[in-house]
């Protein structure tokens, strides 16, 4: 549906910015100055910066909510810097900190601002309202008819988010879309995200301050300076293992490998195995397979096969003639397999056998994560991130 | 410039602390305060029954001319309220737009002044000077003095709307009168709606100077008692103005319940 140049296996730029800059009235400086980004379609392209690096006036001018001060915007391969800026957005998602929900509309309502704009009738309105409620995991029924303000600070973030899908835009604009949430949370809704966007695959501009949620998040990050001058535009593996510059070394901070963990998922390593028992078997058959295995726990699984104790030895001595789901702890330290290799040793560090228990969407016990898994997936990391960085010095890609 | 927005602030705070309208109270709590208006009409009722009214007291305290009074009084209340409404509230907008912005401070300063002149002063003016008497006169003075608080909550409604919910608005592709129709104005109601409620209470008690250039209204029935001296007549007007002002009060807060968009009011279901 574009006119890309004729590099074939490069992706298709889905934004262009050409020399882009911004120079707010009665200031000095320019708060964007001469940025040029290309954008490819279907990636999470994360803008991170300090405060005040022009990372957020980026973001705007894309759909124009700041108008460029000079410099192009090109989407799709069509300049757009001076279109009708309210038809321009239409077609671009917005998700902004605040949420900025219409408060005296409901959940329905506020999704379909867009269709609606869009002019779609009201079945298919109706129907795209519940597709996108479904999508971002809240039940349409339940909360189509309710005001925002009977919602939580997450669920309100994710009717924004359903509200951006509204008129199936291709690129999506987010600004600092989680950083109001508490962490716990956070950390759910960003994984949610990235799975909604595996089935979405819009191309999405991400602004935070948080490396660590620009690393996660992003297919690439591209790190800014003041004035929004790019310091790096790399993928996230490129960034922690071959950092451009001590501006980027620096805002990395410490730990990058800590780090780099945050770039593999649970799913992508080889899990552990842990010995279990049923819920309905007896104390003498957890006996059994407690000293048969060389743990000091056994975990011990409900009917569903969902993980629901702890039990070792101590616990069998002293529940003695009760049922194995009524002794022993709870597992604290679960996480989805979609949950990175941070979130499990995160996880791991404070748990009781030092373990994390993985779990697949329904909450059925997949396996456990432990330290050497995670000390192998680093190496592994490793080895391969600098033979790849050596290759593309080779090829004088980067330059030196 | 911006030394004039927080007076205007201050102003349209006090207008808007109204009481607390009929909230949350229930059907018995709404029936309150009609069922104490009418057993005050019907006290006074039976007290001017029970009398013998002498021939100028009968003048004033019959039904036909009492019924006249609280005609006028309740024209005269409802044409100021509207036309105040028809000028306040489309100029609240307006100095409410980016463009209006340098002129606003002006525009303030000025009607604030107008608001400094008692609503009398302007009567007698009006009539002194332009000979210009009657229910229109009248009408002129109650508006010039409603104006201000209307246009003040105007204001301070749309600017208190979350600056936020507007940027969401814009950026999903609403033009600039879409922002103001389907945002900005119905999240203002409440605050609009407050300022309606005090130009309404303003203009039943200033009605009643509307009789000194002849524009009829309860101020005839205490002027009549005045100038005759018979207290009685002057006591029935006043009651009679209290109780209209009462009431007008109070199916104001009405409207402002029931006009309060859904998702703003503070009952959690």
């Amino acid at each position: 549906m574009t006119q890309t140049p004729q590099t074939a296996p490069e992706p298709e730029v889905m934004i262009r910015l050409e020399n882009l800059t911004k120079r707010f009235p009665g200031t000095q400086r320019n708060a964007v100055d001469g940025l040029t980004l290309d954008i490819h379609a279907g990636e999470i392209v994360v803008l991170v910066g300090p405060s005040g690096c022009g990372k957020t006036t980026t973001m705007k001018m894309i759909n124009r909510i700041i108008e460029p001060t000079s410099g192009r915007i090109i989407l799709g391969g069509e300049d757009v810097t001076t279109t009708n800026a309210d038809q321009l957005r239409r077609r671009i998602g917005y998700v902004i900190q605040q949420t900025g929900l219409f408060p005296h509309l409901t959940i329905g309502e506020n999704v379909a601002t867009v269709p609606k704009l869009l002019g779609w009738d009201a079945a298919r309105t109706r129907s795209r309202v519940d597709e996108l409620l479904s999508m971002v995991n809240m039940d349409p029924d339940e909360y189509r008819g309710r005001y925002p303000k009977q919602l939580s600070g997450g669920q309100q973030q994710r009717v924004g988010v359903a509200r951006a899908l509204g008129g199936d835009p291709q690129v999506m604009l987010m600004d600092e879309p989680f950083g109001a949430i508490d962490p716990i949370t956070r950390e759910r809704l960003q994984n949610e995200f990235l799975r909604l966007q595996s089935e979405v695959r819009k191309t999405i501009v991400f602004v935070t301050h948080d490396i660590d949620e620009a690393i996660k998040m992003g297919d690439r990050i591209a790190i800014l300076q003041e004035g929004s001058s790019i310091a790096q535009y790399d993928t996230p593996e490129k960034i922690l293992t071959a950092p451009a510059n001590d501006f980027v070394r620096d805002f990395i901070g410490g730990g990058a490998s800590l780090k780099r963990l945050s770039l593999s998922r649970v799913r992508d390593i080889e899990l552990a195995s842990w010995p279990t028992v049923s819920a309905a078997d007896s104390l003498e058959q957890a006996h059994r397979v407690l000293r048969e295995s060389d743990h000091s726990a056994v975990l011990v699984l409900d009917t569903e096969g969902r993980p629901a104790r702890w039990v070792g030895a101590e616990d069998l001595r002293r529940g003695a003639g009760q049922s194995l789901d009524r002794i022993g702890t709870v597992p604290q330290a679960v996480v989805e397999s979609r949950a990175t290799l941070s979130d499990a040793l995160n996880e791991l560090i404070a748990a009781r056998y030092a373990v994390t228990v993985v779990v697949d969407q329904d909450g059925r016990h997949l396996g456990v994560v432990d330290i050497e898994q995670i000390n192998e997936a680093i190496r592994s990391m490793r080895h391969s991130a600098v033979a790849e960085a050596r290759t593309e010095f080779a090829d004088g890609r980067t330059a030196p | 410039m911006s030394t004039v927005t927080p007076v205007g602030v201050r102003d349209a705070d006090v207008v808007t602390q109204t009481p607390p309208a009929a909230g949350r109270r229930g059907w018995v709590g709404y029936l309150t305060m009609p069922l104490i208006l009418a057993v005050v009409l019907i006290s006074l009722y039976l007290y001017v029954n029970g009398r013998e009214l002498d021939s100028i007291e009968a003048r004033s305290l019959n039904a036909a001319a009492l019924s006249t009074a609280v005609g006028e009084h309740v024209a005269l209340t409802a044409v100021s309220t509207v036309i105040t409404l028809l000028i306040a509230v489309p100029l609240g907008i307006l100095l409410t737009r980016p463009f209006t912005r340098r002129v606003r401070p002006f525009i303030i300063t000025l009607l604030t002044l107008g608001q400094a002149v008692p609503t009398i002063s302007v009567l007698v003016l009006l009539a002194v000077m332009f000979l210009f008497l009657g229910f229109q006169a009248a009408i002129v003075g109650l508006v010039l003095y409603a104006i201000i608080p209307v246009l003040l909550n105007t204001m301070v409604g749309l600017e208190q709307v979350d600056e936020n919910v507007l940027e969401a608005g814009r950026g999903m592709g609403l033009s600039r009168f879409q922002v103001l129709r389907r945002l900005e104005l119905p999240l203002a109601v409440p605050v609009i709606l407050a300022g309606v409620r005090t130009a309404l209470v303003i203009n039943v008690g200033t009605a009643t100077l509307a009789t000194y250039i002849n524009g009829g209204g309860l101020g005839d029935v205490i002027m009549a008692g005045l100038s005759t001296n018979r207290v009685l007549v002057q006591v029935v007007g006043a009651v009679l103005t209290s109780v209209l002002a009462l009431l007008i009060d109070y199916l104001a807060g009405l409207a402002e319940n029931l006009l309060q968009p859904k998702g703003l009011r503070s009952t959690r279901s």
